[in-house]
């Protein structure tokens, strides 16, 4: 349970999370808090509540009870719009790119640049393409021809490139990337725990929700460990191994499994 | 006269209209990646990958055969003709190709082609309404026929297949309950029809072929050039995460719908300025047509792409094979024959190509 020491406030801090649907309880009093620059491991079983603190934290769902605060400042989120102008961006495991559309057009989408030609606003379509092909090389991935593919035609971990290197791009402070190497070769799983340690060198802290302790363990600075909507560890990286996380894991369901 | 060339009402301020000639040629090509040093290669790559290559193949090969058949079809009278059965056609797919990459469909263009047809020929003939104040308001009609469809495909959730479905038939019927049935004809000399597409500016070049110039190029921008264009992808290609990125899906698809019946009936006007006559039952099959068109020219049914160049060289294809059979002297059925087999083998080779050289680009 070591507590790593970081000065003033946290950058996101969730105090005493509490929801239910019905008669299942989700969440239940759960503290969890992310601080600057730091790659926080979300981990836990099928059910475990990860996704629904997340949608707390994105402005999905308001919680029954306990608060939230970014940058030391108590928020109330109303819905997932107000959590993007704090800057706290979601990569979905689907993405949200469209296959259709070039890779520039997707990562502007939304906030296309524009220039005056005459009477008209045109696309800004070479600035498009070279921020876009900068923000990629700087994230690290080296594969693509050119901005003007089509993001079908690109693999599962060039995707998540683009992903992530959007949200970056367009200013968010926490990134929360849902499952983003559960359907990746080994290979491009590896490219994707390089964009997230890129993510955090530039400044950004991320929330890494996996099934996979392997994926998560290197790239993480903590990881927090949930089951049955409660939080049941928060180890820093150092005061932890992979086998006593499985243990944990492991117990609890078992734990679990007893009680029932 | 300036309504047809379709004041855009884009989103957040946007103004989408009064295009200058400086506007086009200042737009960068978007394919073309300026870091890049020019190529002979390049310039191929670019070809193979380009999305109107099916038809472009299409058409070159119906073009060969013509000319083989009958070396007459090689004229610029041809070309003339093929482009005045383009124009029509040509401006009717243009919003239908709009509403399809959204993920919509307009079955109902044929009818509002008739119903804003047939409404300007009674308002500048039994009504005397002058000129300058009908065809904004048979167009303004043809706007609202859109903005219908687009409001109750939205607001009820059914699909636009079957809300134009609806309305395909409720606008034909009243165009033929407001016209008795009967066409309305302008029998004396009208500057009206001569700018509707009626004059002949160059040998059998007519004005209709300069509309369908005017059309392509400001839809052909603001689908490819502006940040409205880019949402009309989003929107048909995956709405969900168009939505997620702040796209305002429902008034892209709305705005589409309107424009689509705006271009529906200015298509009926041109066919009016032709034929100096309108009447309740033309256009009937020209929805499935305007489907058709986009479709050659690459355009998915699934929604999410498509080019505007693409379904016009569609709407040149159909008709090069009208004009062709017939200066061939098949009779004349043989066309919708022809034109089936042709718009399956168009869509062969679309989804080869795609499926081949999507990768270049």
């Amino acid at each position: 349970m070591a507590a790593v020491a970081r000065p003033g406030a946290p950058l996101l801090e969730a105090r005493g999370i509490s929801k239910a649907f019905g008669k299942v309880q989700a969440l239940l009093g759960v503290d969890f808090h992310v601080g600057y620059q730091e790659v926080v491991g979300l981990v836990g079983d099928n059910g475990a509540g990860k996704s629904t603190l997340i949608k707390i934290i994105t402005g999905v769902y308001p919680p029954d009870a306990g608060e939230l605060l970014f940058e030391g400042r108590p928020v109330r989120l109303h819905s997932p719009k107000e959590a993007r102008a704090l800057g706290i961006e979601t990569v979905y495991q689907d993405l949200a790119l469209v296959e259709q559309m070039s890779i520039a057009r997707n990562f502007f989408l939304g906030n296309e640049p524009t220039r005056h030609a005459g009477p008209i606003r045109l696309l800004d379509s070479s600035a498009m393409h070279r921020i876009t092909e900068q923000v990629l090389r700087e994230i690290g991935i080296t594969t693509l021809r050119s901005a003007s593919q089509d993001v079908g035609v690109l693999s599962g971990g060039e995707r998540q490139a683009i992903a992530i290197g959007r949200t970056m791009h367009f200013g968010a402070k926490l990134i929360i990337l849902d499952e983003p190497t559960s359907a990746l070769s080994i290979k491009e799983t590896r490219k994707v725990l390089d964009y997230i340690g890129e993510a955090k060198r530039r400044g950004l802290s991320v929330i890494f929700i996996t099934h996979n302790l392997y994926h998560v363990y290197p790239v993480s600075d903590r990881i927090v460990v949930l089951d049955h909507g409660r939080k049941v560890g928060d180890f820093a990286r150092e005061a932890v191994s992979i086998d006593d996380l499985v243990e944990l894991i492991t117990l609890q369901r078992e734990a679990a499994s007893g009680r029932t | 006269m300036g309504a047809e060339t379709v004041c855009v009402p884009a989103p957040d301020g946007e103004a989408g209209a009064g295009v200058s000639g400086k506007a086009i040629s200042g737009g960068a090509e978007a394919r073309a990646v300026e870091a890049r040093p020019p190529r002979a290669a390049r310039g191929w790559r670019q070809l193979l990958a380009m999305r109107e290559l099916g038809v472009l193949i299409a058409l070159g090969v119906l073009v060969v055969l013509f000319s083989l058949l009958q070396p007459a079809f090689l004229t610029l009278d041809t070309f003339g003709d093929i482009l005045t059965q383009a124009a029509e056609l040509g401006v009717a797919a243009v919003g239908v190709t709009f509403l399809m990459i959204a993920g919509e469909f307009d079955l109902s263009v044929g009818s509002n082609f008739a119903f804003a047809g047939v409404l300007l020929a009674l308002l500048v003939t039994r009504l005397a309404v002058p000129a300058l104040l009908a065809v904004p308001a048979a167009l303004g009609v043809a706007a609202f026929i859109g903005l219908l469809n687009g409001a109750i495909t939205l607001a009820t959730r059914i699909p636009s297949f079957i809300t134009t479905l609806g309305t395909m038939m409720m606008w034909r019927g009243l165009a033929l309950a407001i016209t008795g049935g009967w066409p309305i004809s302008i029998l004396t000399a009208s500057t009206l029809l001569d700018v509707l597409g009626g004059k002949a500016v160059y040998g059998t070049l007519r004005i209709s072929a300069i509309w369908l110039l005017l059309v392509t190029g400001i839809f052909w921008m603001l689908l490819g050039k502006t940040a409205y264009g880019n949402w009309v992808f989003a929107t048909g290609g995956k709405r969900e995460a168009a939505r997620a990125l702040g796209v305002p899906v429902a008034r892209v698809k709305l705005i589409n719908f309107i424009l689509a019946g705006v271009l529906a009936g200015a298509a009926g006007f041109m066919q009016f300025g032709r034929m100096s006559s309108m009447s309740p039952v033309w256009g009937d099959a020209l929805a499935l047509e305007a489907i058709a068109a986009a479709v050659i020219g690459g355009t998915s049914l699934m929604g999410g792409s498509g080019t505007i160049l693409g379904t016009i060289l569609g709407a040149i294809t159909m008709a090069a094979i009208r004009v062709g059979l017939v200066m061939v002297g098949a009779p004349s059925y043989w066309y919708t024959a022809f034109l089936g087999v042709v718009i399956v083998l168009a869509v062969i080779l679309n989804v080869k190509l795609e499926a081949t050289f999507a990768w270049r680009r």
